[in-house]
């Protein structure tokens, strides 16, 4: 597993909003350890028996949280960043969808400058299964086992961790790092964390057309990474200028497509599936023959 | 949102940053309220590029000659963007040409300075280009190392420098994603004019800029109808050629679904993400574009609930296959709250597909199967 355990306490920001709310619970029910909220004005109240803060600082000078989830309005989604930095925080896994991409940048600048680690945004959030769901993942789908998980979107990695999970294969740690063009963790540092992760065999990675992280990503993995890695594409059949969804997820001026990264996939020993199904086909196959391809 | 170039040097001259004098023009006779003489030069107001080469820019000698090319120039349509205006400036003297802009670089993650001494160019094909990444904070040493590293001298210097600086400070408080001269023009008299400007607005940031408030519709003209309708109510939507709608939540799984349907042998109609936690009504709105689409023959819903619970979901195929029971419906519908939608569908009769490959692999055969008829109408 990496970044997140049992052990791992979370604060949640915008816990008493109608998402955080709910979040928080579907969170506390599949055990995450879920030591606070916050929400300026709402300081001592209550939200599902956990308590709630005025301040990130005194959430964590109160119950010693490490990580924080972030479930505020866009515009709010910086400040709320920096508040969390300045209180200590390690991890930031912000969910929010539709944050101004020049805040991104500023935050991820911040965080870098502290030494932290951000996901997101416009993520679903990471799980360990069975020790900590930190976001919106459904935890039902997911269960524990040798598989890490890297991925740009939320949906389809559910697609894929469901059907590893119904093949029998579970994930150490999935974490679905955002649509945004702009964002905190990056692939390469996943999968150097998953390379040093004695929980992990095998690597599931899934990317989208649009920017080149995952022709650097395969080039990282020849040089980096010794565990085989699965990497699946969406959007291979995308009409080039036209943004699918996710707001990173365009092909301009030629660059950022399919081809592209299947093609780096190959070139650097990367295995590829052409359909979400095929996923877990090649994870079997990997689990039995872990050599590179 | 991209904006046109008489709205961008408004913006740029609201900055400080220096542009010619115009007058914008929708009639050829109100050429005479031009007040700064000829020759002047006449440019139309589309989105498109390739504007010059495309004959979208001409210059006149007096006002006949200006009023009879107008008249041409408004009627143009250039790559399919039709002009909405003209801009009518003087003709400048000009003794250099720069490109400069400012933009977000997602590898590095942050704003930089696209620079480069060659001007009015395709900055693309373009050799000589600087790139400089822009810290935060921001400081005017940063506009001059870049004035200075285009080979700039003295006066002209000085003037790029801080008209960068006011361009950096544009892009910022706007919430640009891009903030582009091209030109940026060195006059005979060493004064700095952006003799071209492109502005694209972040579309995220648009609720928190005032000044922009209720330019999104006017702005969405390489969009299909229902693609702007979509636009307009918070839903993905990319037309496509086929004849299989496809509707999905995320748009991960969106384009995935999309890609199966190709790889089965299907042709997909469309692209609709409905985004996360779609509730009913936004299903139904989503639904309700797919299907108004004459191409398509059959609609696959392809739901995966995480937050989108799947009870909303069914109540939104409920109501929709009551209004237009003749459809061609294949649905996966997993996760959230699915227990409660199997039974609220349980009565209409409508098969769900546990398994996605199984439902592309349907809704490709039905759609091979259609009969070519009109677009469905809603049951009276």
């Amino acid at each position: 597993m990496i970044l997140v355990d049992k052990h791992t306490k979370v604060v949640v920001q915008g816990a008493t909003g109608k998402m955080g709310a709910a979040h928080t619970k579907r969170m506390l029910d599949y055990g995450t350890n879920i030591v606070a909220g916050v929400t300026p004005g709402k300081g001592g109240e209550k939200i599902h028996n956990v308590p709630v803060f005025d301040t990130v600082m005194e959430a964590v000078k109160t119950t010693g949280a490490t990580c924080s989830v972030i479930f505020v309005p866009p515009y709010l989604a910086l400040d709320a960043g920096y508040e969390a930095l300045d209180a200590g925080i390690s991890l930031l896994v912000l969910i929010t969808e539709g944050i101004p991409p020049q805040d991104t940048a500023k935050l991820a600048a911040a965080v870098k400058a502290k030494g932290a680690k951000l996901i997101g945004p416009n993520c679903p959030g990471i799980i360990t299964p069975g020790q900590s769901l930190i976001g919106i993942l459904p935890g039902s789908i997911f269960k524990s086992g040798p598989v890490g998980m890297v991925s740009k979107s939320g949906t389809l990695t559910y697609e894929i961790a469901l059907a590893l999970t119904e093949s029998g294969y579970g994930q150490s740690t999935c974490v679905g790092t955002g649509g945004d063009p702009i964002k905190g963790l990056d692939y390469q540092e996943v999968l150097s964390m998953f390379e040093h992760d004695p929980a992990t065999e095998v690597i599931v990675m899934i990317g989208e057309i649009g920017g080149n992280a995952e022709e650097e990503a395969a080039a990282f993995i020849k040089k980096n990474v010794k565990k085989p890695v699965i990497g699946y594409i969406a959007g291979q059949t995308a009409p080039p200028g036209k943004r699918m969804g996710h707001a990173g997820a365009i092909i301009s001026g030629g660059k950022g497509t399919a081809e592209s990264k299947l093609e780096a996939f190959k070139a650097n020993g990367v295995r590829v599936a052409m359909t979400p199904g095929e996923v877990a086909k090649q994870v079997a196959e990997a689990i039995k023959q872990p050599a590179k391809a | 949102m991209n904006l046109y170039e008489y709205e961008a040097k408004r913006i740029f001259e609201a900055g400080g940053i220096p542009v010619p004098p115009a007058v914008r023009i929708t009639k050829p006779e109100e050429l005479a309220k031009v007040h700064f003489g000829y020759p002047l030069t006449l440019k139309c107001q589309v989105m498109s590029g390739g504007r010059g080469k495309a004959g979208g820019i001409k210059f006149a000698k007096d006002l006949e000659e200006g009023k009879a090319l107008a008249k041409d120039l408004l009627q143009l349509v250039i790559k399919g963007s039709k002009t909405e205006s003209l801009l009518v400036e003087p003709m400048v003297s000009i003794a250099k040409e720069l490109y400069l802009a400012v933009t977000l670089d997602r590898e590095r993650g942050c704003p930089i300075f696209i620079a480069s001494a060659e001007g009015g160019i395709e900055i693309e094909s373009s050799h000589n280009v600087l790139t400089e990444p822009i810290p935060f904070p921001y400081h005017p040493y940063v506009g001059r190392n870049l004035a200075a590293k285009l080979g700039l001298k003295g006066a002209v210097m000085a003037k790029v420098a801080d008209l960068a600086n006011k361009l950096y400070k544009v892009f910022e408080s706007k919430d640009l994603d891009l903030a582009e001269i091209n030109p940026l023009v060195i006059t005979k008299g060493d004064d700095v004019l952006a003799l071209d400007g492109k502005i694209i607005i972040n579309d995220d940031s648009i609720g928190r800029q005032p000044a922009f408030k209720g330019w999104m519709e006017a702005h969405l003209v390489d969009m299909s109808p229902r693609e702007r309708r979509a636009k307009m109510t918070d839903l993905n939507l990319v037309e496509l050629d086929g004849n299989i709608g496809i509707l999905c939540n995320g748009a991960g799984l969106t384009m995935a679904t999309m890609d199966m349907v190709k790889a089965f042998g299907g042709q997909p109609g469309n692209f609709l993400d409905a985004g996360g936690g779609s509730d009913q009504k936004k299903t139904l709105a989503a639904l309700e574009l797919v299907n108004e689409n004459p191409a398509v023959d059959v609609i696959l819903l392809n739901i995966l609930g995480g937050i989108t619970a799947c009870d909303e979901v069914a109540g939104a195929l409920v109501e929709f296959m009551k209004k237009y029971p003749e459809r061609q419906m294949v649905v996966r519908l997993r996760g959230n709250n699915q227990d409660v939608a199997e039974k609220m569908l349980a009565a209409s009769g409508l098969k769900l597909y546990p398994d996605l490959e199984e439902a592309v692999k349907e809704a490709v055969s039905r759609s091979k199967n259609a009969t070519k008829k009109p677009a469905l109408a809603a049951k009276a």
